[in-house]
């Protein structure tokens, strides 16, 4: 959301935190809130730090679980994007192939991507690349329909200024198709971060040898609610660094936009 | 930018290239690429599909499980939209409470809503209660964001000029506000809406008793890719109907509006 | 030879399922060097005109050709100046204006040298690594009007360029555009419906009518303009207090006001 100058909102917002906070320490002393529920401080503190330092749980420490789930969102992240976005900005930029691919890309589009998840299954196990299967299709489809319509809401006047100019070929799709769809092709690219970021939970939870995911998996099994607690953690901060990440590299390459 | 298709090449292209999808699928099949367990010829899946209407499958069928999904779905999206609207709105409009959810609400948004499966299946069980919450975690983040724009970003000038014109209270909610922050609302059910079905059927995967998910996940149990295949197809009609006629309802406004 | 021909130009349009004629055998010609400006009420079809001379329409019959050469699609050969400036919101001053030299191929120092001379004639000077966004409407248009100049093109086409700028802005432009133009002579078409300005600027004025788009009449300003030699005034409103100013102005306008129908707004 917006943030605004208003020198209230930090105040505000921290004292709501800590009453939070404050209510689940209290809440958890005097048996007010159920540990069979929701942990006590004291349960998730020993959770996170047999997570972090200690043994580790189902079957690592948080850093292979994050590891391994951070090499399942780039695989199916990039692989998917590389082929998502150049085929949105054809389709954008060729009535021809739009009117070619579009209606297999409808066939595919209305499928959720957690859908693919048994097929997936069925037809590459529990391993890896199952997983990538399943966010390569969390990621294709909103790169495709971003880039596709980041094409066509480039203004006329400024493709009529290309033809004008006598802009062709290789230096058309740099200089204009793809500055003019840049923020739309962000704006997917963010989407199919999160889209990713879903999948992979999921995936996960349906079994793992590790991961993020797994970590719920187990924890969800095995009754645990500090660890499940312990385990959400570490997705909250993973989708948190990755869309900041995004932000990033969006600002950098886009240094012509008036508001940053 | 290409030049506009006629009729003809539109119609002639668009056909080709369902043609050449379907064609490969079939020679894929044909020549067994993979066993014919794990890749059915495209009529297989519509005839298992119209087998599952009459024979039951995991306990139900096919309406059955889908009839289970909707009835949850329909739970968990109404909640969503009954919390997350009014909520958002009066976050637009009232800042105390802008300062007191913006910072909850932004320190759980980047959790997955998947990721709250564990959870409820541990408070609210595997049967309504738990899918139904993690529908709520779908959808309710686009009702709220997308409400609390709309009533946030309202033109200054429609509110003033409700002033001049000596309207206050209630009428500049009902009259001026709602109104303006209408086309947004719809646009955060709409969001919400294909985010909530795709969180439901992730949770009856993991963990339910009945449903379109559910039979999916029994399908892959049996190595039978025409229902999981069959399973696929009704959730993406399922969810295209909703989003269609939910674009409807948007454009409508739109148009209305002059948007 | 760089002269505009129209010749018997039609076109037609569709709206709501109806064909309505947009342009109905339209002839003129904007000969070699020569600033020829387009009037006539919204919807008259000149903006068409000149977009078929830019390549960017195509007549349903009749004939557009550009040196003697029919027009069959858009190229720096002919530069066009947009309404809405059309500048690349990704490109700095400096890229924008080499962004055609680029397409033709001109070689880096020649490029830097035009740039560099266009730049200044535009007082532009100082501005190279700004975006579009960081300057005011009056210097985008400079900056689209460099941007054409910079092609050296055969002929300029200008479709309302001033239409989006506050009325001093406006005047200065039209100032400039009458200096850059006498030390750089084009063959010039320019769209306006500000008869003012094209009074100001041009060497003939095409007055359009609507519904069909037609000629209604073409005025010769100038063996006026040379006769009373408006030259030796600097600044746009002592040319517009001469009654040879004032009488072609009240011409136009007359014509204009004939085919005003007072249902139509």
């Amino acid at each position: 959301m917006k943030a605004r100058r208003d020198p209230v909102r930090p105040i505000i917002g921290l004292a709501t935190m800590l009453a939070l906070v404050g209510f689940w320490l209290v809440g958890s002393k005097v048996g007010l809130i159920d540990p069979q529920s929701f942990p006590s401080p004291d349960q998730f503190w020993a959770a996170a730090k047999q997570l972090t330092i200690g043994d580790g749980y189902a079957d690592g420490r948080i850093h292979s679980h994050v590891l391994q789930s951070l090499k399942l969102i780039c695989l199916g992240f990039f692989t998917a994007t590389a082929v998502g976005v150049p085929l949105g900005l054809w389709m954008g930029w060729s009535r021809k192939a739009e009117a070619l691919i579009n209606p297999i890309f409808l066939l595919i589009r209305p499928i959720p991507a957690l859908a693919w998840i048994p097929l997936a299954i069925v037809w590459l196990g529990l391993g890896d690349a199952a997983k990538v299967m399943i966010l390569w299709f969390a990621a294709f489809v909103p790169s495709v329909i971003n880039s596709f319509t980041g094409v066509r809401n480039i203004e006329r006047p400024i493709i009529e200024a290309s033809a004008m100019l006598g802009a062709r070929g290789w230096n058309l799709i740099k200089d204009v198709i793809v500055p003019g769809a840049l923020p739309s092709i962000f704006t997917g690219l963010r989407l199919s971060l999160q889209g990713c970021l879903t999948a992979l939970v999921a995936a996960e939870l349906l079994g793992a040898l590790l991961g993020m995911g797994k970590v719920l998996y187990q924890a969800g099994l095995d009754i645990y609610p500090a660890m499940i607690l312990a385990g959400m953690v570490p997705v909250a901060l993973v989708g948190f660094a990755l869309t900041a990440l995004i932000d990033w590299v969006e600002r950098r390459s886009m240094p012509w936009r008036a508001n940053h | 930018m290409g030049e506009k298709l006629d009729r003809n090449q539109l119609i002639w292209l668009s056909a080709m290239g369902l043609l050449i999808f379907f064609g490969l699928w079939t020679l894929a099949a044909w020549v067994e690429l993979a066993p014919r367990k794990f890749l059915p010829l495209p009529w297989e899946v519509v005839e298992r599909g119209l087998g599952l209407v009459t024979k039951p499958f995991s306990g139900q069928t096919l309406q059955g499980h889908l009839g289970a999904s909707i009835e949850r779905y329909l739970r968990g999206f109404v909640l969503a939209a009954l919390i997350g609207v009014p909520l958002g709105l009066l976050m637009g409009w009232y800042r105390l409470l802008d300062h007191i959810v913006t910072p909850l609400f932004d320190s759980l948004r980047f959790i997955a809503p998947i990721a709250w499966v564990p959870f409820a299946a541990l408070w609210f069980g595997t049967g309504i209660g738990g899918p139904t919450m993690i529908i709520f975690a779908g959808a309710f983040p686009p009702c709220l964001i997308n409400a609390y724009r709309g009533a946030r970003f309202v033109e200054k000038k429609y509110i003033e000029a409700a002033q001049v014109y000596g309207a206050s209270g209630p009428r500049v909610v009902y009259e001026v506000l709602l109104p303006a922050s209408l086309p947004s609302i719809i646009a955060g059910l709409r969001i919400g809406a294909g985010a909530g079905w795709q969180s439901l059927i992730g949770a009856e995967l993991i963990a339910a008793n009945t449903g379109i998910g559910l039979m999916m996940v029994r399908g892959q149990g049996a190595l039978d890719t025409s229902i999981v295949m069959v399973g696929m197809i009704a959730v993406g009609v399922f969810g295209l109907i909703v989003d269609v006629a939910l674009r409807g309802v948007e454009s409508w406004v739109n148009r209305k509006q002059g948007r | 030879m760089a002269n505009i021909v129209l010749n018997s130009v039609s076109r037609t349009f569709q709206r709501e399922g109806k064909d309505f004629l947009a342009l109905d055998n339209v002839s003129f010609t904007c000969h070699e060097h020569e600033f020829v400006a387009v009037v006539g009420p919204s919807g008259c079809g000149k903006t068409t005109c000149m977009r078929m001379a830019a390549g960017l329409e195509f007549p349903d019959s009749g004939s557009v050709t550009v040196g003697g050469k029919v027009v069959n699609a858009p190229g720096p050969d002919r530069a066009v100046v947009f309404q809405q400036f059309a500048l690349f919101p990704w490109k700095t001053v400096h890229d924008n204006i080499l962004f055609g030299l680029r397409s033709m191929g001109v070689a880096k120092a020649e490029a830097a040298e035009r740039i560099a001379t266009n730049l200044k004639l535009m007082n532009l000077e100082g501005y190279e690594s700004a975006y579009p966004h960081q300057l005011s409407g009056g210097m985008q248009q400079r900056v689209a009007i460099a941007r054409a100049y910079v092609l050296n093109p055969d002929v300029l086409l200008m479709d309302e360029p001033f239409g989006a700028l506050d009325a001093q802005t406006r005047t200065v432009m039209q100032e400039e555009l009458l200096r850059v133009g006498r030390a750089n002579p084009r063959t010039v078409m320019f769209i306006t419906h500000a008869v003012d300005e094209a009074v100001y600027l041009a060497d003939r004025v095409v007055v359009m009518t609507r519904r069909p788009g037609a000629i209604k009449e073409i005025i010769d300003i100038k063996p006026i303009r040379d006769a009373e030699n408006w030259q030796q005034y600097e600044r746009i409103e002592d040319v517009m207090d001469l009654a040879s100013f004032v009488h072609l102005r009240t011409r136009i306008w007359r014509l204009l006001r004939e085919q005003h129908n007072p249902g139509d707004h």
